[in-house]
């Protein structure tokens, strides 16, 4: 971080009124585009709305009508877009962007929220981690971080080897302890236990005073990260940032397969289909740049609107925005 | 059928059924970790027993939303095991027993209006008014002199029953206005 950057004179004011807070939104807009700028990777704005885009098991997508009647989706990420850009040579890239998930509203969801997301080729899983929490560093201040592996968190807070406990195991573990759960929770297996742990006793305990980096994710939650065999474990090169509880960052050493990628895509629509949901359409050209080679590269997307909220000290991500959900 | 609302719409105060019992929504807070399945923890009050429990739901289920309507109407008197209203436009009179109406005796005045909670048709209990203006029945006299701070406080009875802290510069007879969600003095009024 350099000393001019917007970030680094001293501490934030306090945030009373709207205009102080968008104003200080302002300027950490500036600060992020100086942040990239420092480190040679260059702004883009690939297309918010198009005929194909990610596909998600659990991210639900805004639907709109070109010419009234031909179907296109408002993103959820700019990845496809930007790896598109990353194939034909672009070198490396970053883009803020407002993006959109459907029925997601809450105190730390907006159904459209700014997310911050870059591509570095040839950086290390570890190197990306660490860009990821100098550019939150921007934001919160020099917090320290720490590492740890999804099965030693589970094991540390929970006593729960995910990977040899059996789904029924689990189950009577989840009702001994009394955690909460749904009745379907039982038919969607393990992967969905393991979630509601995550999400209700777990992640409500992650960056207590330091910036908290979840890393190595069960392959089965590899989303587009590559994998690889770590002892008995297949673990996906993937990682999370939690701060105060909250989710910051999720960022992988990029899968660039596509033939494993087409089968991940098969994967997830298979998913969709079981939750009852519609399939979505394959991206080919996403594919096809696959296919002329994607570099070895990371990427990380991280909450705009998040870190402002830890920034500011506000409770509901709505005090962050010009104008939020409800007020649209 | 039940009519039914998604998790992604309830809000506070909803009224849903679960598990074949009444209830009014206190908070929804939505949990999504990761890219996983999102979920929704909510906590609701028991609209008679006041109980109030948190139950998980997949995000996007849905809730039987349960029958439930209010009417304002005027307390006639009381009795020694309930209370009996009167709805003003059909004069058809109801009475509510005090298990039912629990804490909120306390803000009973004959002749004042109360919203009464009907579940499936029948009444089942009342909600006082957010404010309500009542006189002081007893309290000790206030010490001259100190009430510079303004904050000093001593017990008071109010003509409903109901015991509550106010200033020490209100006098017994006064008639005062109360919050009856927190049951704290608000202010004195005049007249």
């Amino acid at each position: 971080m350099s000393p001019e950057s917007p970030a680094n004179r001293g501490a934030p004011p306090p945030f009373h009124s709207k205009n102080e807070r968008l104003h200080d939104r302002a300027s950490m807009l500036r600060a992020t585009r100086h942040f990239f700028e420092q480190r040679g990777v260059i702004e883009v704005d690939c297309p918010i709305l198009s005929a194909q885009t990610s596909i998600d098991a659990h991210i639900d997508l805004i639907v709109a009508f070109y010419r009234g009647k031909e179907k296109r989706y408002l993103h959820s990420s700019p990845e496809f877009g930007m790896k598109r850009l990353l194939a034909e040579g672009i070198g490396d890239i970053y883009q803020l962007s407002h993006v959109f998930r459907d029925r997601e509203w809450s105190s730390k969801h907006n159904p459209e929220f700014m997310m911050a997301e870059w591509y570095r080729a040839g950086f290390s899983f570890e190197e990306m981690v660490d860009e990821t929490v100098q550019f939150i560093h921007l934001f919160l201040g020099k917090l320290p971080y720490s590492i740890v592996s999804y099965r030693d968190l589970f094991l540390q807070k929970v006593g729960i080897d995910y990977l040899t406990i059996s789904e029924q195991e689990l189950m009577d573990d989840v009702q001994r302890r009394g955690l909460p759960f749904y009745p379907s929770v039982l038919e969607e297996g393990k992967e969905a236990l393991l979630n509601l742990i995550l999400g209700s006793e777990i992640e409500p305990q992650l960056g207590e005073g330091e910036l908290s980096v979840l890393a190595y994710y069960p392959a089965s939650q590899a989303a587009l990260a590559k994998k690889r065999w770590h002892g008995q474990e297949q673990i996906a090169e993937r990682f999370e940032v939690y701060y105060q509880g909250m989710e910051l960052a999720n960022g992988y050493h990029e899968l660039t397969d596509p033939h494993e990628q087409r089968e991940r895509f098969h994967e997830a629509n298979a998913l969709r289909l079981s939750l009852g949901k519609e399939p979505l359409p394959l991206d080919e050209a996403f594919l096809q740049a696959l296919e002329k080679g994607l570099p070895d590269c990371c990427g990380v997307a991280v909450g705009f609107d998040r870190l402002m909220m830890l920034r500011q000290g506000q409770k509901d991500i709505h005090e962050v925005l010009a104008w939020g959900w409800g007020s649209v | 059928m039940a009519q039914q609302v998604s998790t992604n719409e309830i809000r506070g105060g909803f009224k849903v059924q679960v598990e074949g019992q009444p209830y009014t929504i206190i908070s929804n807070e939505f949990v999504k970790p990761g890219k996983g399945q999102a979920f929704n923890r909510i906590k609701m009050k028991h609209l008679l027993s006041g109980r109030v429990i948190e139950r998980t739901f997949k995000s996007g289920d849905k809730l039987d939303v349960a029958d439930v309507s209010e009417s304002l109407m005027r307390l006639l008197y009381k009795e020694i095991d309930g209370v009996v209203f009167m709805d003003e436009k059909s004069f058809e009179q109801i009475k509510i027993p005090f298990e039912n109406i629990g804490e909120t005796a306390q803000w009973l005045l004959d002749d004042h209006l109360y919203e009464v909670i009907f579940y499936n048709g029948a009444p089942v209990t009342i909600e006082p008014p957010t404010f309500i203006e009542m006189i002081i029945t007893e309290t000790s006299p206030g010490f001259r002199g100190d009430t510079a701070s303004g904050r000093v406080m001593k017990p008071a009875v109010l003509e409903s029953g109901a015991k509550i802290q106010v200033p020490i510069f209100v006098e017994q007879g006064e008639k005062i206005k109360v919050d009856t969600r927190t049951g704290e003095y608000v202010s004195r009024v005049s007249g």
